[in-house]
């Protein structure tokens, strides 16, 4: 019996699960995908239905996991295999090379500031912000270490440059370092590895990726987030114009047996009246169009949430699908909509869609190889619904989060908790 | 014929959530504001009477650009005939075009004793046969071509001719019957279900005495109506049905014809038939690339292509006309000097709106439309 635990996945619902468990002082490894901890949280702007600055509640959690001394974060690191049962597994880590002494590095920026390859679009800011070829993914990325990405780095790439390693002044650099693989022994796993979001540019019906000012919400998150790449002014592509009216289109992908999630994404009615009030207290005049399906406002406060919305902030809200033109001149999207069987059109400065959050394609390969079952979309399935939702159909392996089934942060939070007190059980009983 | 509670159900009008996009890309809806998919549906969910006799259950063109796009799949064309049926059984007559003359054109064939003269167009160095291993299906070609005689700028004999031409230069020599009837498409989705079973036995009957295992259709209408309509009145049946434009795109493959590159720039109008209604979109381009033809697509291609704007003869009206120019227009905006359609029906419709009394100058819609078919067979080689 191995009293320790892997984590897979450090978002808001893996970090809470680590901490959980490390504060009743089992060993945590945390292993997550990319150089920073942190998630989709750490990209939102701000969290309904509090309206709190998403990445400053997230961030002391992160510093708390990160520097907890029950808990190993390894970054930029994926899981490779799974062997062993409850109690004892043996997980096979890479731990990809990020070219950076992780001991040595603070996080300066000094051997950004002189890496001469620009303009590589940024994952974290969803494409509308860029980064260098060393970089560190956000400002307040955990730990706080620059990560070299490979294929772009002219030194790894070409054997030219080597700007980084001349300017740190920590001697951090570490163009030869390789991918190492590492072996964990532990005694359960919780798998909380979240979702992607839904490229909308195969529905041509929204005009994303042909009209220049559709946008979808995440990318609606970084560009009204102070700390994203346009400092919070709503710059639109087109014109960097700042938009006045602001459509949002529900159920962009998701409740659709067209395009092939006919689930509900559970959280998007909330979002786009979260995007809509943030949209009014950044300017007074910005009116806000919500089209939407049916709106699914149902957790406890939520309602009063868009009734909020609604008379203190102005948010239209209209009974109807939508589909999306644009007026070539000055390429407003147009949005065409229903309004008791007659089409209306309106014309508006940018469209946010609101996509549907789907199952990483990295979590159903993982699945396939530890034998979880998924669902036919790639949610990972419990093996009891109603009594056991966190429990996996293999002992010792639970599940957290949105890369079980759709839910919100609170959700996931508590989910991710409930996945530690499993897993501790499998530990501790003896 | 089944009851409403049937329809719904067969049609998936139960999971409409009422979200209107249907509404949004109808192309009915964005000329006549009263007109929606979606409220015949609404209304027929609520229960209300009466709905067989509502007159806008004939407005719909069955473009199917509705069902295309709705989240639930709702299949609001065989909804709207399903209703057609139910009208006509309690005696509602539709509003044809052409004086009813197509419909009852169709019905007189249904006897069987009717003689046909129906292989004039044959000229002497076609060589078709009674017997082989494909059956090309002409359709109402014959006597569209004697109604339509004086429509300027429709040439259907051609595309009869050229579909034989393209099969003897493949080393083919199809089957043409002169015992062909109307497939029946016009009648089924008119309503009449029991005329377009008796066509349809006549039909199956002649395919079977000639010994074809492969069905091959210059007109989308009659392919769907084999295809789909047929095997859900028949059952599944052994042939296989395809469209010229995917014989064609075999042939290329197999290396069995080649084309002297003409190069003309034209533009293509996918029919609802052969698009939204089977699929069929790649086949079309693949061919026409083939001809050396430079290919301009027009925005609302694919399955966004726009209708022609009229089906079955019932659903033409006063916005008809406008939705023919828009299409029209669009065609000439793209600067093709030819806009290549593979549907007879569309061609008959799109020229009947370019005429000396149109609404602007001439010139803005006024581009020659050419059949698939017939371009294909002028670029072989």
């Amino acid at each position: 019996m191995v009293n320790k635990a892997l984590i897979i996945g450090a978002g808001v619902a893996g970090i809470q699960a680590s901490l959980d468990l490390a504060d009743k002082g089992i060993e945590v490894y945390v292993v997550e995908k990319e150089p920073s901890i942190g998630g989709r949280m750490s990209q939102l702007d701000k969290t309904f239905p509090t309206n709190d600055c998403s990445i400053c509640i997230l961030a002391p959690k992160m510093a708390d996991c990160f520097g907890h001394p029950n808990i190993n974060v390894l970054t930029y690191s994926e899981v490779q295999d799974v062997a062993g049962k409850a109690g004892d597994f043996k997980v096979k880590v890479l731990k990809k090379a990020r070219h950076v002494d992780e001991e040595k590095c603070t996080g300066c920026g000094d051997c950004m500031a002189k890496c001469p390859v620009k303009n590589i679009p940024n994952k974290f800011e969803m494409g509308l912000g860029t980064r260098r070829a060393i970089y560190l993914p956000f400002l307040q990325a955990v730990p706080r270490v620059a990560t070299i990405d490979a294929e772009k780095c002219l030194y790894l790439t070409q054997g030219k440059c080597g700007n980084c390693a001349k300017i740190c002044q920590r001697g951090a650099i570490l163009y030869d370092q390789k991918d190492e693989t590492v072996e964990l022994n532990v005694g359960a796993i919780i798998i909380a590895t979240g979702y992607d979001v839904w490229d909308p540019t195969p529905a041509s019906e929204y005009g994303y990726g042909k009209y220049p000012n559709v946008y979808t919400a995440m990318e609606y998150e970084r560009l009204i987030c102070a700390a994203g790449p346009t400092q919070g002014h709503m710059e639109r592509r087109s014109d960097q114009k700042r938009p006045q009216k602001i459509a949002f289109i529900q159920c962009v992908g998701s409740r659709n047996v067209q395009l092939e999630h006919p689930y509900c994404c559970s959280v998007c009615c909330m979002h786009s009246t979260k995007e809509a009030i943030l949209a009014r207290e950044h300017h007074d005049d910005i009116e806000s169009f919500i089209f939407y399906k049916d709106l699914r406002t149902f957790g406890k406060g939520f309602n009063e949430y868009m009734e909020r919305a609604k008379k203190d902030y102005g948010v239209v809200y209209t009974n109807s699908d939508a589909t999306v033109q644009e007026n070539p001149e000055n390429h407003n999207p147009i949005v065409v909509y229903d309004v008791a069987g007659h089409p209306e059109k309106k014309e508006v400065d940018i469209v946010v869609l609101a996509t549907t959050l789907i199952p990483r394609p990295e979590t159903r390969k993982l699945a396939e190889k530890i034998g979880i079952s998924m669902d036919k979309f790639g949610f990972l399935e419990s093996v009891d619904k109603l009594l056991a939702p966190l429990d996996t159909r293999v002992p010792g392996i639970f599940l957290a989060g949105y890369c079980h089934e759709p839910m919100d942060i609170p959700e996931a939070v508590a989910q991710a908790s409930g996945a530690a007190a499993r897993a501790a059980e499998v530990m501790v009983v003896e | 014929m089944v009851t409403i509670d049937e329809l719904i159900k067969d049609t998936g009008a139960y999971d409409c959530v009422e979200c209107g996009k249907c509404t949004t890309v109808c192309p009915i809806s964005n000329a006549n504001p009263k007109f929606a998919p979606r409220l015949i549906v609404v209304k027929a969910m609520a229960g209300l009477e009466g709905l067989a006799q509502e007159p806008d259950i004939w407005t719909c063109t069955t473009c199917e650009t509705c069902s295309d796009m709705c989240p639930y799949k709702v299949m609001y064309s065989e909804f709207i005939r399903g209703l057609r049926v139910e009208a006509v059984s309690l005696g509602v007559k539709p509003r044809c075009s052409q004086h009813g003359l197509m419909q009852n054109m169709m019905r007189m064939m249904t006897n069987p004793g009717i003689k046909q003269n129906r292989l004039k167009w044959v000229t002497p160095e076609l060589k078709i046969a009674d017997k082989g291993e494909v059956f090309y299906f002409t359709g109402c070609l014959p006597q569209m071509s004697i109604i339509f005689e004086d429509r300027e700028g429709v040439n259907l004999l051609g595309i009869a001719q050229s579909a034989v031409k393209i099969f003897n230069r493949a080393g083919i020599t199809p089957v043409v019957s002169n015992q062909e009837v109307c497939c029946g498409h016009d009648l089924n989705w008119a309503g009449d279900e029991k005329n377009v079973e008796k066509l349809m036995k006549i039909n199956l009957d002649m395919i079977k005495n000639s010994g074809a295992k492969k069905v091959v259709f210059s007109c989308p209408e009659c392919l769907r109506t084999f295809d789909v309509d047929y095997q859900d009145m028949a059952g599944d049946l052994d042939y296989e049905f395809m469209h010229i434009s995917e014989f064609v795109a075999d042939l290329i493959d197999e290396g069995k014809i080649a084309f002297n590159k003409l190069e003309e720039k034209v533009t293509y109008h996918d029919p609802c038939r052969l698009g939204r209604h089977l699929g069929i979109y790649d086949a079309p381009r693949d061919v026409l690339k083939a001809t050396g033809a430079d290919l301009i697509e027009m925005g609302r291609n694919m399955k966004k292509s726009a209708c022609c704007g009229v089906s079955a003869w019932v659903s033409c009206e006063s916005l008809t006309k406008k939705m023919q120019l828009e299409r029209m227009v669009e065609a000439v905006g793209t600067g093709a000097k030819k806009l290549i359609t593979a549907c007879p029906k569309c061609q008959i419709h799109l020229r009947c709106a370019v005429s000396k009394e149109m609404p602007f100058e001439k010139e803005k819609a006024d581009i020659p439309i050419q059949d698939f078919t017939i371009m294909v067979a002028n670029s072989l080689k």
